[in-house]
């Protein structure tokens, strides 16, 4: 006596004996597992199991109701095993054997011959990136290769790039892989080819379309016609998207590596890089000035280096990596990699967030200092305001010889020179009345700090000198900043009080440092210089303006 | 070298343009197409079809139908595509040119 079991095979029910059934079971299974990768394996099941179903109908009749296990094994011979007649091309060849064959099916179905990238480990120097790569592309991997050598120098970007390729890129590890790695030229040929293709194939989609709707015959047809055309329409969508995501995909890999190595360049190498400056030329800037500068003594420059590595290295890299996957349509994807470098950048944009909000905590308090620079009376009723010429000797005509030793951060400069640092800032005078009847020279000094006393620290570091021969005043350029001192925003303003009924003359070389000094004429600081200004009550007074083009002048009103 | 192997190889080869010719006489469900298959001796086991058959249909030169059957569940009955009838028709002549082309060379050798 055996047990049954009561199956569905196709919308027919059999009494199965338990054995048969498993063994069946089994069977069909394994098929299943045969067709894993092909896109028919559903209707090609229900086929298979829709015949298996007939036969085991032509085998029981009323006298004999169940299946047995003879019923199954004579089944399955009819059908075979499933090596048998597995269809190859359907399948990923590895063994010798199945070679042959597998080169058959790729010339007659152009689907499977598009060429893939892959690393060529049997004519390989590291990991056969390069060869792999060449053979893409079909030129001499040699060139590639010292493009990459002579790229390790480049602040080990080339090296990086190798070792991302390294990991990206699968080896071509079975035969068939092999052949796919040579496999049809990528070239404009080809790609019009392929376009052609698909469009004679949209064409034929179309017709078959068209034909559907036509005959419209029952229910389930219609179904699969509205299947057939989402899914053309699909395709369409499909083909579009995957032809500019190649050319998005070559831009990112461009970009991506470009930045790389200029992020490469910036942290690691002593050289600086540009960035144009929309007023003057370029702002030259390195890390480790900027940290020398700007970064509080309490943070490290490691902790910046590691913030910016993390924080722009990783989307950098993330982009060179999606830029190799969907150029070469690599499909790899490791979840736990992806997972560890986003929680990664969070770490850097953490020590970004945390080293910007202590850089601005450094500037929270704001302090001002007033100090009279001691002058003499001029013998003259005539004073002469003058800027220092700019000496060989001069630290800034040093600048001018060596322009990248300077960094330039908007009011400030920081300038190297015999490997000590400056950190200059440029002035800005203005001329009022004075209330008694001698000259005045008062400097207004401002800085930020962490805080009020720190701040007035630095106020106080402002160091600015003139030199003064009689009636002769000679201002400087800059205002120094101790070497120590961090830049937080030091300012400069010069005040010179005039007293009434005295003359001053600006020189030429003044209007560098003069600011909006107000005059009753509304004359620009531009063609203040070179004049003599004499104080009145009202305020300063032209004496030899005569010559000066009214259009010059201040319109009144606009400010 | 294995006879079998060269032997079943010969026989795919030829299952795909023997299958069409099937078809050509008419819409025909699996069963039917099985039954000249294995009185020709193409096939000697039933499930090699089937990939064929899904392969042909993915490729565009077959199409089938469903039709109720008196003895059972509905049956899938297989017809040629305008495009099948035309690749029927060029595989016709090469296997005709093949043929011709192999006799020769064997009356040759002969």
């Amino acid at each position: 006596m055996n047990r049954t079991i009561t199956m569905n095979l196709n919308g027919i029910i059999f009494h199965i004996e338990e054995d048969a059934y498993d063994k069946l079971n089994k069977y069909l299974s394994t098929i299943k597992g045969y067709f894993k990768d092909s896109e028919g394996r559903d209707e090609i099941m229900s086929d298979i199991e829709a015949r298996i179903a007939e036969m085991l109908s032509e085998k029981v009749s009323s006298t004999k109701q169940a299946v047995l296990l003879s019923d199954v094994e004579s089944v399955i011979a009819v059908m075979g095993k499933p090596e048998d007649f597995a269809d190859d091309s359907e399948r990923k060849e590895s063994t010798e054997n199945t070679n042959s064959s597998s080169d058959e099916n790729r010339t007659s179905y152009p689907n499977n011959k598009r060429r893939r990238v892959f690393r060529d480990t049997d004519d390989k120097i590291l990991g056969g990136v390069c060869a792999g790569i060449a053979n893409y592309f079909d030129f001499d991997p040699l060139w590639l290769r010292a493009a990459f050598a002579i790229s390790f120098f480049a602040f080990g970007s080339g090296f990086l790039l190798y070792i991302i390729l390294w990991i990206i890129i699968p080896a071509a590890k079975t035969t068939a892989e092999k052949l796919e790695m040579r496999g049809e030229k990528v070239d404009i040929n080809n790609i019009g080819k392929a376009v052609n293709e698909e469009f004679e194939d949209f064409k034929k989609k179309m017709k078959d379309f068209g034909h559907e709707v036509n005959s419209k015959e029952n229910k389930e047809k219609l179904k699969t016609t509205a299947q057939k055309a989402t899914e053309f329409i699909g395709d369409v969508f499909h083909n579009i998207i995957h032809v500019f995501g190649k050319i998005v995909a070559f831009f990112l890999l461009f970009i991506g590596i470009v930045l790389m190595v200029a992020l490469l360049a910036t942290i690691f190498g002593s050289g600086t890089i540009s960035v144009f400056n929309t007023s003057t030329s370029t702002i030259h800037y390195s890390l480790y000035e900027f940290c020398s500068t700007v970064l509080p003594g309490s943070l490290p420059m490691s902790l910046v280096v590691i913030g910016i590595i993390l924080f722009i290295g990783i989307p950098l890299s993330a982009m060179i990596y999606s830029g190799i996957r969907h150029l070469f349509g690599i499909k790899q994807k490791n979840r736990i990699v992806k997972y560890f470098f986003n929680t990664l950048w969070l770490v850097g944009l953490c020590l970004m967030i945390y080293i910007g909000i202590k850089i601005g905590n450094d500037f929270s308090e704001e302090a001002t200092v007033r100090e009279r620079i001691e002058i003499t009376q001029p013998t003259t009723s005539t004073l002469t305001l003058d800027l220092k010429a700019l000496p060989e000797d001069d630290i800034d005509a040093t600048y001018y010889h060596h322009r990248k030793h300077k960094i330039d951060l908007g009011d400030w400069a920081v300038i190297s020179k015999d490997e000590n640092s400056f950190r200059l800032g440029y002035p800005s005078m203005s001329i009022q009345p004075s209330e008694t009847d001698s000259f005045q020279l008062i400097a207004v000094k401002k800085s930020n700090g962490r805080n009020k006393k720190e701040a007035t620290g630095y106020a106080k570091n402002i160091d600015y000198t003139i030199t003064q021969k009689d009636s002769v005043f000679t201002f400087n350029n800059y205002f120094e900043i101790k070497s120590n001192d961090k830049l937080r925003a030091q300012d400069l303003k010069l005040i010179l009080k005039v007293p009434v009924d005295k003359i001053i003359f600006l020189s030429k070389r003044m209007e560098k440092i003069i600011y909006n000094i107000e005059n009753i004429s509304n004359t620009l600081d531009d063609d203040m210089v070179n004049r003599r200004w004499k104080m009145t009550k009202q305020g300063l007074e032209c004496i030899d303006c005569d010559g000066l083009d009214n259009l010059h002048k201040h319109k009144t009103g606009t400010y | 070298m294995n006879i079998e192997n060269t032997k079943a190889q010969m026989k795919k080869g030829v299952l795909e343009f023997c299958i069409l010719s099937v078809l050509s006489s008419g819409d025909q469900y699996p069963s039917e197409i099985i039954e000249k298959l294995k009185d020709a001796k193409l096939i000697v086991v039933e499930g090699t079809l089937y990939p064929l058959l899904m392969r042909l249909k993915n490729d565009g030169l077959l199409s089938y139908r469903w039709e109720e059957s008196l003895s059972g569940p509905p049956r899938k009955y297989y017809k040629l595509t305008p495009v099948g009838k035309q690749y029927l028709k060029e595989l016709k002549t090469s296997w005709n040119e093949l043929v011709d082309a192999v006799n020769k060379i064997i009356d040759k050798s002969n």
